[in-house]
Order: C-alpha cells, then sequence, then structure tokens
C-alpha cells in the first residue's frame, strides 16, 4: 500500500513539474515569436509584437502608427488580458494580419498566451 | 370586374436606394472582422445612402416623404392590430406598420455607422471622427466596438421582421410587394 502511495506521488510529482517545464518551454517560443518580423503586404519597416507592445511586458505599450497607449500585456499586472475569451480571439486575428501579414496558427497563439500568463 | 390600372408609386431613385442600400449591408456585414477596408467603404457607402434618403425623405416624390408614412406610435398599434385580425387596410404607400419599420431600419443603420465610425476613430485613428475619438482609452474604444455589434445585429433582426411583414401583406391583399420595389409599379386597387 505505502510503495503504490509512493508511486503516484512520485508520478503525480513528476507530472506536475513536466507540466510547469512544458508551459516554461510554451512561453519561451512565444517570447521568441514575440520578436519575430513577418512579412507584410504594407512592407515598410518591419513589424514585431514589441514594435508596439514592446518588449517588457509588464509595461505599457505605444501603437507605433496611431501612438495610442497600450495597457500592459502580463496578466500579472492587468488583469483584464486574457478574461475576456471573444477580445482575444478578435485582436489575435487582426494584430497577427497587421504585424505578420497572415493570421496566427493555433500554435502561436497558445504561445503568446503562456508568454503573456508567464509575465 | 376589377381595376387592373397600374400607378407609379416607388420612384427610380427608391428603388435604387432599396436595393443599393441592401446590397451595401450584405456586404458591411460580412465583411466585418474579416476584410476591413472593404468594411469600411462598404459601410461609408451605407452612410451616403442615407443622407439621400433622409433628404429625400423632405424633398422626394410623394410615397418616399416621411409625411406620407410616419403615423402615431397608437396608428401604428392598431394598424398591427387589424393586421393580426385579417382586416388591415391596403395603403399604396406604405402602410403604418411598413412606415415605422422604415424609421427603425433608418434609425438603427445611422446608429451602426455612427458608432462604426466612432471606433474606426478611435481603434485607429482614422475616419470622419480621428479627431473626436482618437484620444479615447482601450476600455472605451472596446465599447464603442461593442455598441457597433449590437446595431449591426439589430439592422439585420429588423430586416428580418421587416421581410416577414413584406410577405405577410403581400398574403394578405394578394399582391406581390418585392416585385413592386422592383419595378416601382402596383395596381391601383386590389
Amino acid at each position: 500500500m505505502k510503495k503504490i502511495m509512493g508511486i503516484a506521488l512520485v508520478t503525480a510529482f513528476l507530472s506536475m513539474v513536466s507540466a510547469s517545464l512544458m508551459a516554461a518551454d510554451k512561453a519561451q517560443l512565444g517570447k521568441e515569436d514575440w520578436e519575430r518580423s513577418g512579412v507584410t503586404k504594407n512592407s515598410g519597416k518591419p513589424r514585431t509584437c514589441s514594435t508596439c507592445h514592446g518588449s517588457d511586458l509588464t509595461q505599457a505599450g505605444r501603437h507605433i502608427r496611431t501612438g495610442k497607449r497600450i495597457e500592459p500585456m502580463a496578466v500579472s499586472v492587468n488583469s483584464q488580458r486574457l478574461s475576456d475569451k471573444k477580445k482575444v480571439a478578435k485582436w489575435f486575428k487582426r494584430n497577427c494580419k497587421w504585424t505578420w501579414g497572415r493570421e496566427c496558427t493555433d500554435v502561436e497563439k497558445s504561445q503568446f498566451i503562456a508568454y503573456m500568463k508567464q509575465q | 370586374m376589377s381595376n387592373t390600372k397600374e400607378v407609379r408609386v416607388w420612384d427610380p431613385l427608391i428603388r435604387f436606394f432599396h436595393w443599393a442600400l441592401l446590397g451595401s449591408f450584405i456586404v458591411t456585414y460580412l465583411s466585418g472582422d474579416e476584410f476591413m477596408a472593404l468594411h469600411e467603404w462598404a459601410g461609408y457607402s451605407i452612410a451616403a445612402l442615407l443622407v439621400v434618403r433622409l433628404i429625400w425623405g423632405v424633398v422626394g416624390t410623394r410615397y418616399s416623404r416621411f409625411a406620407d408614412f410616419v403615423r402615431s406610435p397608437s396608428e401604428i398599434k392598431q394598424y398591427l392590430q387589424d393586421i393580426m385580425s385579417f382586416r388591415a387596410r391596403r395603403y399604396l404607400g406604405h402602410n403604418p406598420a411598413g412606415g415605422a419599420m422604415v424609421i427603425a431600419l433608418l434609425f438603427s443603420l445611422s446608429l451602426a455607422v455612427l458608432t462604426g465610425m466612432a471606433a474606426y476613430g478611435s481603434t485607429e485613428a482614422l475616419g470622419p471622427f480621428a479627431g473626436l475619438f482618437s484620444g479615447l482609452g482601450e476600455e472605451g474604444a472596446d465599447v464603442l466596438e461593442e455598441l457597433h455589434e449590437i446595431f449591426a445585429n439589430a439592422v439585420l433582426f429588423l430586416i428580418g421582421a421587416h421581410v416577414l411583414g413584406v410577405l405577410f401583406a403581400s398574403v394578405q391583399h394578394q399582391e406581390n410587394l418585392v416585385e413592386s420595389m422592383w419595378t416601382g409599379f402596383k395596381k391601383e386597387k386590389v
């Protein structure tokens, strides 16, 4: 009985560790994409997420074209972020198109989300 | 013998307005969130059509004028009751319920267009309202977009009700109202 409990505990511990490692991995990939410039039709200067949001997610950003303030993307300092499913979908669609010239894949989106949650 | 004389009811401008508005609405509604450049220009065409319609409602031909079809709430209510009891009077122009629908559609469309331009001005700092709304924060811009969607969906709902009303009146008075909006002619008496 003790043995089974021990195995269960170790398994639970390992799966928690691997889950958090996977999340960290995911967030890392999101962070890399954050600075990646895509091909846009409107050429000009290459755009990345950080062009407008900045490289520090806990800080507010500034839109490169409109000059408007963009509230921080990190969930830790802005609890509004990722709280509205519809809004998240809308802005992924709009901003991926504007920045990379295409919609983001589900994998890319999940990595960005992991990154925003981790910061 | 019944009188089959045809009379001109809807002038060319009204007929063009009606179908152009429908076309513009379909394009605008479907392009929202997907093809924003197209959405914006289709929206502007709705705005232009609305302005023309408002002017035509004052200076236009007989059945196009607001004075011909804008009725009091009590008259509209009475007419709706008449429809339910299958004794609604036939009108050559808009009947009281149809007139109320015209106003409801023009009103909702105007609000959808105005909130759309306000949202565009606040989020993108572009369009006729850029100066007025570009200072708005994220929250305010989101509220404008929500309102814009609500009004657009209200228009869609009203269009459904409008089509039902037209079909119902066509059956009740044994005439093809859709065809009349295309040709401009109606039978003087049915």
